[in-house]
């Protein structure tokens, strides 16, 4: 029965994805300082990875944890270890884990890191003065799901889909399962099987052994219980003692009390069932100090046992609950130490508890073998036997609460659907509108009662789609490190308030511009180390990452100890490219200027940068930013630093739209952009160089007619038309669109605009109207600068 | 591979079956999308989806047909949001053995193979995607 | 009636892993915990009779779970989800008052195996 492993890959892929994250920013977090908490956590990542590598049978993969896992623990051990080539290692092993897990994802077989394995490896033996060990190294081939320790034979035949290809050789692997010799333990599975059925045969006089299942089975599936449980009896051939106890002085040594336990090879035969029942009683004497009888008592530790050390461990404890232990052999220190020659452990137990409280401490450990006990005393005292297993009080509450992956497409079409209904419930109630008086009530009714359900649904998966914010700072500081190592800056990054929710949705679009910021500040924000020292500012830059709550709002500033911007050079700029006009140059304050940096080609650097192959610049921060429903502002004073400022909506955004028509088409203007409204016959306007120009208040406002603007074609209509009047931007300043037909306000849900349509400037958003038509919303100083 | 074989006109095109998410008929009518290339049909709203239709046969740059368009050839959920506009769609065939295409090479065109004993051309999603990319990134 | 089990793993894919090879030998998962502090609360809170406890976990570890589970109820059964490598770590775990043990990554008969036994069902 092997696992069918597949149906953990997804999540696999997932799980993996995101420890290997959480180690990249730790260890970004660790080159600026290393604490013992980052050190523990990046053990813990490289640990769960290699766990759930090995789980799934992906070899290269968990190899390659498991070296950054022994790497990492060194560093545990003494974290001035830490170098930043070493940080660059695990980076390096961090990144090429990640591309196999990447590998895995689309199906293909990781690649087996072998450079990078040995230079991890040497690294760890230059810190820890000692190569990885080998057993760590067979144990990740050895555990690959359908391999029974290091018996390759079997393994490859398992047929086990991810694992197959990891090859047969688990060149460790045969040394890996028993401390001891391999071909004791290699013979004493066939033996063990004979015994198994004696097992059987014995039931009767050893309740307890039970059945088949209790073995832990390692062999091969089919022949069910190949490890003796319990009260299994070896048969005489394996019973042969351990070498140091073979020796006369052991049987029969001096009359001390510790020597004087009666081997039970000295009836080799005797049978579990001659033990259970009248023990024939040996001579012994007790030890005067307690008075409790004595047992020796013989074990095995199955030869399957992957960590009989642990084991062994275990049945020294348990046995030591029971009274005092005497002669343990091997010693306590060689049983932990896993060196137990064929897994044979010989002690004598001082206890009232008798053979069968000797037997039922022990009924309940796996991989162990009672060989024999036999007492020292004649006639134990039988005491009740106490099951070490009492019935755990039954929980009162059956169900925990459970949390469950949910994939982020399912989570948008649980918006999508319950946006859905909201349409289905307004045009419900808009059908309602037209019924006869008396059917009215019962509709509306029923309607009002969607409408609460879906309003509530709605809620519901608006909380199941907040996403912490973490979710893509996590990316920055590994980012700021590449770039400031790029640029040959020191950079210090704090993020803070990372735990604060935002909507799935705005927190996918916001990816880019962040990063986007978080670049801005690295290479133009801040200056050199060597300028830096002259403005006697550290030479290490810092730029922080704020994130809070205010009311419904959160607020995230990306603030850098830098140069800061000039107020004056993004003028002229923007003055040489037309984009503003001298006087309203003038005129403009200075938190108006920065925004200037937000038009195509205004911006102080001179490059664009490129994320991600995709030309992100400061004018696409700002239209990604106002898609989601937040704005963008910019502060700055010059020599100190520069703070962008993103007050973005909790979740999606609604907004609220004064609708338009021009010819066929509805648009969306933001009512928080609309001065007001007005009619006009344009024929009657006067004109400046082409331009129609419309009284306003004191002054004239440009005209434009929104059809041209977007290219919509409108049979031209002869006198009045109304006028929307809208506030401009920095750049701009308000201007008069001409339209067909207002049509009146509403509130919408806005959706950002998915690719290729956040290419076209000049849309801000998309929503759907109440009847299912699809509405731009239009970004009026883009649509008239672009 | 499975593929999604589907025609403008007469000629027939091949998406993987894994690129196509759905084949929907298209709305009465397009929400026209301000200032966007020609072969940009509009957005139509699919269950609360915004989905950008884009036309097919101006996307390979193909000569204008006289068969009305009626299928819309939803990508798959990376590119959830794009439908290509075809003439119809014919089923799903295993298609086997891609070799080069003839004439221009395009990045949204994979190449072509043989189906039922006639050639299908194979498209590229990746570079379907690119090729709409490009409609909107005016060339440098 | 089945026996209850509480799994304690910070990694899903680990949790989801065990929870099935339970499913799959009739036993009942009646609750997850992510890391040690939720472990014991999610032990008080649901009295199982057996929880498999991973070791290194966030927040607080299993060792130091086990122990406090424990000296809540010392008939409580937990059995240490451990990997080769860890063998200290598992017996600190012993020391601290763990059943049993089982070997990552987990073959489900090894792991039934051992936690039949444990409750005393082998």
């Amino acid at each position: 029965m092997t696992m069918d492993m597949s149906r953990y890959l997804g999540l696999f892929i997932s799980e993996a994805t995101e420890h290997l994250e959480a180690l990249g920013r730790d260890l970004v977090a660790l080159e600026r300082e290393a604490t013992a908490s980052t050190v523990d956590s990046m053990f813990r990542h490289a640990h769960s990875v290699k766990g759930m590598a090995s789980s799934m049978g992906f070899e290269p993969i968990a190899m390659l944890a498991h070296r950054v896992e022994d790497l990492v623990d060194a560093v545990r051990q003494d974290r001035k270890l830490l170098d930043r080539d070493l940080v660059d290692l695990l980076l390096n092993a961090a990144d090429t884990l990640t591309a196999q897990v990447r590998a895995v994802a689309s199906s293909r077989e990781p690649e087996q890191a072998a450079g990078l394995l040995q230079q991890l490896g040497a690294r760890v033996e230059a810190l820890t003065g000692h190569a990885p060990a080998a057993t760590r190294v067979a144990q990740v081939t050895a555990l690959k799901p359908a391999t029974p320790s290091g018996d390759d034979g079997e393994g490859s035949g398992g047929g086990e889909g991810p694992s197959g290809a990891s090859g047969s050789g688990s060149p460790g692997g045969a040394a890996g399962p028993a401390s001891g010799s391999g071909s004791a333990s290699g013979s004493g599975s066939p033996g063990g099987a004979a015994s198994a059925s004696g097992a059987g045969a014995s039931g009767s006089a050893a309740p307890a052994s039970g059945a088949g299942p209790s073995g832990g089975d390692t062999g091969v599936g089919a022949s069910g219980a190949t490890v003796p449980s319990a009260l299994a009896v070896m048969p005489p051939a394996t019973l042969m003692p351990p070498r140091d106890l073979s020796g006369p002085d052991a049987l029969y040594g001096a009359p001390s009390a510790r020597t004087l336990a009666v081997m039970p090879e000295s009836d080799p035969s005797s049978p579990v069932a001659a033990l259970t029942s009248g023990l024939k009683a040996v001579t012994s004497v007790a030890d005067g100090k307690s008075g409790a009888p004595r047992w020796s008592v013989r074990l095995r530790i199955s030869p399957t046992c992957q960590v009989p050390g642990v084991r062994a461990f275990l049945v020294h404890k348990r046995l030591s609950t029971l009274g005092t232990l005497v002669d343990l052999r091997p010693p306590l220190e060689e049983l932990k130490a896993g060196r137990i020659p064929d897994g044979y452990i010989q002690v004598d137990v001082e206890t009232g508890v008798g053979d069968t409280g000797i037997q039922a401490a022990l009924r309940n450990v796996a991989e162990v073998e009672v060989v024999s006990v036999s007492p020292s005393v004649p006639e134990p005292p039988a005491l009740p036997v106490v099951a070490p297993t009492s019935d755990a009080a039954r929980a009162t509450a059956d169900t925990g609460s459970r949390t469950v992956r949910v994939r982020t497409e399912l989570l948008d079409y649980f918006l999508d659907t319950v946006g859905e209904l909201m349409l289905a419930t307004a045009r419900l109630r808009e059908v309602g509108k037209v019924l006869p008086e008396n059917t009215r009530p019962a509709l509306e009714e029923g309607v009002y009662r969607l409408h609460t359900l879906v309003k509530d649904l709605h809620d519901k998966v608006m909380s199941a789609r907040m996403t912490p914010l973490s979710l893509i700072t996590d990316r920055l500081p590994r980012a700021a490190r590449d770039l400031a190592r790029r640029k040959e800056r020191e950079v210090e990054l704090v993020i803070t308030g990372a735990e604060i929710e935002l909507d799935r949705a705005i927190l996918d679009e916001l990816a880019d511009p962040l990063l986007h910021l978080l670049r801005n500040c690295i290479d133009h924000g801040l200056e050199s180390p060597d300028e830096r020292m002259a403005a006697k500012k550290s030479p290490r830059g810092r730029v922080t990452v704020t994130v809070r709550r205010a009311r419904d709002r959160v607020i995230i500033d990306i603030e850098d100890d830098g140069r800061g911007m000039d107020p004056a050079k993004l003028k002229a700029s923007a003055l040489k490219r037309g984009l503003i006009t001298e006087d309203a140059a003038q005129r403009m304050a200075d938190r108006d200027a920065f925004l200037l940096s937000c038009l195509p080609g205004v911006s102080t650097a001179k490059d664009i940068t490129d994320i991600s192959g995709r030309g992100v610049g400061m004018d696409a921060v700002k239209r990604v930013v106002e898609s989601v429903g937040g704005t963008l502002e910019i502060d700055s004073v010059r020599g100190q630093g520069t703070t962008f400022t993103l007050r973005l909506p909790l979740t999606v955004a609604v907004v609220h739209l004064l609708l338009v028509e021009v010819g066929e088409e509805v648009f969306g203007l933001p009512i928080a952009k609309v001065v007001g409204a007005t009619e006009a016959d344009p024929q009657a306007l006067s004109k400046s160089r082409e331009t129609a120009l419309l009284p306003h208040g004191n002054g004239l406002l440009p005209v434009h007619a929104l059809e041209s603007l977007l290219g919509v074609p409108a049979a031209p209509k002869p006198g009045y038309r109304p006028f929307v009047v809208m506030e401009g931007d920095a750049g701009t300043g308000k201007v008069a669109l001409a339209v067909d037909r207002l049509l009146g306000q509403e509130e919408v849900v806005l959706k950002p605009l998915s690719r290729p349509l956040d290419l076209l400037p000049g849309l801000s958003g998309v929503t759907i109207l109440g009847s299912g038509r699809p509405v731009f919303i239009l970004d009026v100083p883009r649509l008239l600068t672009a | 591979m499975r593929h999604v074989i589907f025609r403008v006109e007469k000629e027939r095109y091949g998406l993987p079956l894994s690129a196509v998410r759905e084949v929907v008929v298209p709305p009465e009518r397009y929400t026209r999308v301000p200032r966007a290339p020609a072969a940009i049909t509009g957005v139509m709203n699919l269950r609360g989806r915004v989905v950008t239709v884009v036309e097919l046969r101006q996307l390979l740059h193909l000569p204008e047909g006289p068969t009305p368009l009626c299928r819309v050839v939803l990508l798959d959920r990376g590119r959830r949001d794009l439908g290509l506009l075809v003439t119809d769609v014919d089923g799903i065939e295993a298609v086997e053995r891609v070799s080069a295409a003839p004439g221009k090479v395009m990045p949204a065109v994979r190449g072509v193979a043989r189906l039922g004993g006639l050639g299908v051309t194979v498209l590229d999603p990746e570079g379907l995607d690119a090729a709409v990319v490009a409609l909107f990134t005016p060339s440098k | 009636m089945a026996k209850r089990v509480l799994v304690v793993d910070d990694a899903i894919f680990m949790r989801n892993m065990i929870k099935d090879i339970f499913a799959s030998g009739g036993f009942e998962v009646v609750g997850e915990a992510a890391n040690g502090l939720e472990a014991v609360e999610k032990f008080k809170e649901l009295k199982p009779d057996l929880t498999t406890m991973d070791i290194v976990m966030p927040f607080k570890s299993g060792i130091e779970a086990t122990r406090e589970i424990i000296k809540a109820d010392s008939s409580a059964v937990v059995i240490m989800c451990s990997a080769l490598g860890q063998e200290s770590l598992v017996m600190e775990a012993i020391e601290a008052g763990a059943s049993d043990f089982i070997v990552k990554p987990f073959r489900a008969e090894d792991v039934l195996a051992v936690v039949k036994k444990v409750l005393g069902e082998a």
